[in-house]
């Protein structure tokens, strides 16, 4: 028998039959495009019951890259409730045609309930989880139920969570009053014992009822819409309050992350006319000192600005002028900041800055003793800010467009 | 043979007995003999002639007609023979020796006493002749019939560099590598191969500057091929190929002399096949097949810059296909968000797995590829009509297949096309097949999987004693140079190391300032 069966020895034949039994396995754990329900949002809640209210945005693909208007939503809502967030999550099955794939979630809601009960425990499932990235936003539902707000259809974005993801990050570059915060900051927040967590909240404004319909982009302003809110407060797990805008510009001064923003302030004591500074870079650092066995956390911004926008007579090629608008800049950029430090100490009692933190760092044998009970410690924490800002540029116009002369 | 009367019939011989006989005395039965042999084939031109009036001696003059130059036949030797040696001043005995040694004046004049080497002769196109009463032979090389002459290369067409192509004659070939390297250690060795065809093969190399070791195992394969018949220099490649069971050529064919001039200054081994154009250059390795002559004739940084390129449409043509469907049927989390609602979108309604659709799709491809090769000129405008327009864009509009897809096949095709060797292009093809299956089976995992026994296929195979995927495997630093990047060629200073161990220096050391100055 020659040929080329010859040339195929026993072990050859084995080899082969073992290599075959690879394949047995199949396409397992393979799933098609087109089986996939992509979950873009993801809201939880707590129900009167106790028990995990779970919503979940989910787009349809057809209708967001459809060439021709449709006239059905490009997202969809899915809900479902159990006692944990696993099983409202196979319990979706049971309405959803297609299992739901969360890897390119882009926002988590959190109900204000839940936020106010710890929200620790509904974020194991979503940390453990292989599935799951971690590179969602994590936000709080401000003034609506978390189902409310993710059933807003918005207008310009097709995608409701990839708006409020693009409105977030925007509003964080170029207002600097809101954060995006992943959950892998917020769980390192949590279990920190020398800062506490904040997290940016959504608001809705508008007409409740039309919002969650297709009718509501069909409107040249849309009655309803989805707004990012100022920063939340949190003491552990448990959201406390919220930030108002200055407050929450002030800590992220604190934070460093002011990337651009904007100050405006009066030309003079009295009478009209503002004057607009648009910063550009701006640098924090933070340390602590020991001073009389208590610390002492200074706070130093180093801030660049343009400037953006003058309403009256002023003569900008002095340099007295410009100095004079370096200082109040750094002015409010303190007062700014001293307001925020104010509510985290006075009203929540929470280092939401991490001075702790820093206090660690710098004298850990002190940090041993206060890191029980470092918030008591922490409102009657001195705080040292110092301001620099470095007016570099006048735009094109060198002087006021009022200035005579 | 019986030779019991003095005239014999045809019938009287007994063929099987005769074809290793030498040459009878007698002309007629010499001249029967041969017709008997060739069948009375009807392009055997048979000229009987008389040598010498009063002794009535007769001589003959054969060929075969097409396969000789008519002009020198009529000229130099037809008309010497019956207008030169008549006049009876030659005497009878030196009839023979006459024709022989100063009647003939032709360049190669061989002697031959043998019937086998005699019909040889005949059939490679030599004129014999014939006289009676002599044992001997003779044949005048009047080779000469009509080739295509050298032409421009159509399958290895370059911007920059010489046109011209190899032919299907032999001795053109050689002669085309000649001209290219002058040099006196330029050794043809001159083969026949096949038993029926006995083809022509040259064996090119430089003496002194290959090595010695693989002329030696080239020479000893070729010896021990036996076939009936070598058409073309493919039947050769197989036989001398070093493992058969691998879709990777380890013989290197062009049809472009600067080539194979090129391949013989690193201390490779050509071997011309007469009869095609195609030329063989052995050892061959991986980096080879991804290198074009053109590449040399560039200049330095656009030689590099089109290897990384040809490098780079290497790994797409092995795996597009294959990532696409490991990523977008197990592997969604790492397609971008805007993307995968798009390809999501795409796949909506479309029937098929991934992976059919993908099989589809490069089935599809390789039919119309292989269509379009095989049609006449003149169809191949409607297969490109009907692939590209109805199989693409209908398939998509049908539903069959989403778009995305057809993009893939699409690159996938093109970058198939930009090696300069077809035959690296074939197991490309074939691998990545293989690949879509390990990708719907296993995802990411699997063509790793297939990457890692790629590698270790590639890393175990050897064209003659030379590592395959030298010099990466094993890694030789000094032949870098001329591998992914080409430097300049003031910088090209060695041979290739693993094909030339001798002899090593390619310059007299004379412009080595040059690299230092820059």
């Amino acid at each position: 028998m020659k040929g080329m069966w010859y040339l195929w020895n026993k072990s050859r034949l084995i080899l082969i039959m073992f290599a075959c039994l690879v394949f047995l396995s199949g396409c397992w754990s393979s799933r098609e495009l087109d089986e996939l329900g992509i979950a873009v949002a993801l809201g939880m809640d707590k129900t009167e019951e106790e028990t995990y209210a779970l919503t979940v945005q989910i787009i349809n693909p057809s209708e967001i890259a459809a060439e021709k208007a449709t006239t059905r939503p490009p997202v969809t809502l899915y809900k479902a409730e159990g006692e944990t967030l696993f099983e409202a999550f196979r319990k979706m099955t049971k309405t959803a045609p297609r299992k739901i794939y969360v890897s390119q979630l882009r926002l988590v809601v959190i109900g204000q309930s839940l936020a106010e009960e710890g929200v620790l425990p509904a974020l194991d499932l979503l940390y453990r989880d292989p599935e799951f990235r971690t590179s969602f936003f994590m936000t709080i539902a401000k003034n609506a139920s978390v189902e409310d707000i993710l059933s807003v259809i918005t207008p310009y974005e097709k995608i409701p969570a990839n708006k409020i993801m693009e409105t977030l990050t925007a509003a964080q570059e170029n207002w600097a009053a809101t954060e995006g915060v992943y959950i892998d900051q917020v769980i390192s927040d949590i279990r920190s014992t020398g800062k506490s967590p904040v997290m940016t909240g959504i608001l809705m404004k508008g007409k409740e009822d039309i919002g969650n319909s297709i009718k509501n982009i069909e409107y040249l302003d849309a009655p309803t819409r989805l707004e990012i809110d100022h920063l939340s407060v949190f003491k552990d797990d448990r959201m406390l309050g919220w930030l108002n805008e200055a407050e929450s510009k002030g800590y992220n001064y604190i934070a460093g992350n002011v990337k651009s923003t904007l100050i405006n302030f009066p030309c003079k004591e009295e009478g009209s006319g503002r004057i607009g500074v648009e910063l550009l870079r701006t640098n924090a650092s933070m340390d602590a000192k020991m001073k009389k066995g208590k610390p002492v956390i200074s706070v130093d911004i180093e801030a660049e600005g343009n400037v953006g926008e003058v309403e009256c007579q002023i003569d900008l090629s002095k340099p007295e002028t410009l100095q004079m608008i370096a200082q109040k800049t750094e002015g409010d950029i303190k007062d700014k900041i001293q307001a925020s430090i104010k509510a985290a100490q006075e009203v929540y009692e929470s280092d939401i800055f991490g001075f702790g933190n820093a206090v660690s760092r710098k004298a850990p044998n002190y940090w041993k003793k206060v890191e029980k009970d470092w918030d008591a410690h922490f409102v009657d924490t001195e705080v040292k800010i110092n301001t620099k800002v470095n007016i570099r540029r006048k735009g094109t116009n060198v002087q006021p467009v009022q200035k005579e002369g | 043979m019986r030779r019991g009367k003095k005239k014999t019939t045809i019938d009287d011989i007994q063929l099987d007995s005769t074809l290793s006989k030498l040459i009878d005395g007698s002309l007629e039965v010499n001249l029967t003999v041969i017709k008997k042999i060739l069948g009375d084939a009807s392009d055997l031109v048979i000229r009987r002639m008389t040598l010498n009036n009063s002794n009535n001696l007769k001589g003959a003059v054969l060929y075969i007609d097409g396969l000789v130059d008519k002009t020198s036949v009529q000229d130099f030797i037809l008309e010497v023979m019956m207008v030169e040696v008549p006049p009876e001043k030659i005497s009878l005995a030196h009839v023979y020796e006459e024709i022989k040694n100063s009647a003939l004046p032709i360049g190669e004049i061989t002697e031959t006493n043998k019937l086998d080497d005699l019909l040889l002769r005949l059939l490679s196109g030599e004129t014999l002749v014939l006289v009676d009463k002599e044992t001997q032979a003779l044949s005048a090389s009047t080779k000469g019939w009509k080739d295509r002459g050298v032409q421009e290369t159509t399958s290895e067409s370059v911007i920059r560099g010489p046109k011209e192509s190899f032919t299907e004659t032999l001795r053109t070939n050689t002669a085309l590598v000649r001209r290219k390297i002058k040099d006196p250690n330029l050794r043809i060795d001159a083969k026949k191969i096949g038993n029926m065809t006995v083809t022509d093969v040259a064996v090119l190399y430089i003496e002194g500057t290959a090595d010695e070791s693989v002329v030696k195992e080239l020479h000893a394969r070729l010896d021990k091929i036996d076939i009936d018949g070598v058409l073309e220099s493919g039947y050769i490649e197989e036989f001398i190929e070093d493992p058969p069971y691998s879709p990777f050529p380890k013989v290197y064919y062009t049809e472009r002399p600067d080539s194979i001039a090129g391949g013989l200054l690193e201390g490779k081994v050509a071997i011309i096949t007469d009869g095609t154009p195609n030329v063989l250059l052995v050892p061959a390795l991986f980096v080879n097949f991804m290198q074009s002559s053109e590449d040399y004739y560039q200049r330095y940084d656009i030689g590099t810059f089109i290897r990384l390129l040809r490098l780079f449409s290497f790994v797409i043509a092995l795996f597009m296909p294959s990532l696409y469907i490991a990523i977008t049927t197990f592997h969604q989390e790492m397609i971008p968000a805007p993307l995968l609602i798009n390809l999501a979108a795409q796949r909506e309604g479309v029937p098929f797995p991934a992976f059919v659709e993908a099989v589809l799709m490069e089935a599809t491809f390789e039919i119309l590829r292989e269509a379009g090769v095989r049609l006449p000129k003149a169809v191949g405008s409607a297969v490109s009509i009907v692939g590209a327009l109805v199989l693409g864009e209908s398939a998509v509009q049908a539903g069959l297949v989403s778009p995305a897809m057809v993009i893939v096949v699409a690159i996938t095709a093109i970058s198939s096309f930009v090696f300069p060797s077809y035959n690296m292009a074939i197991p490309v093809r074939m691998l990545r097949f293989s690949l879509m299956i390990l990708a719907a089976t296993f995802g990411l995992y699997g063509i790793i999987l297939g990457l890692i026994a790629l590698v270790l296929h590639l890393c175990s195979l050897q064209s003659f004693g030379v590592p395959y995927m030298s010099p990466f495997a094993p890694l030789v630093p000094k032949d870098q140079k001329d591998v992914l990047v080409r430097f300049p060629h003031w910088g090209l200073l060695s041979r290739p190391s693993a094909t030339s161990h001798k002899n090593e220096k390619r310059t007299n050391g004379r412009n080595q300032s040059k690299g230092g100055s820059k």
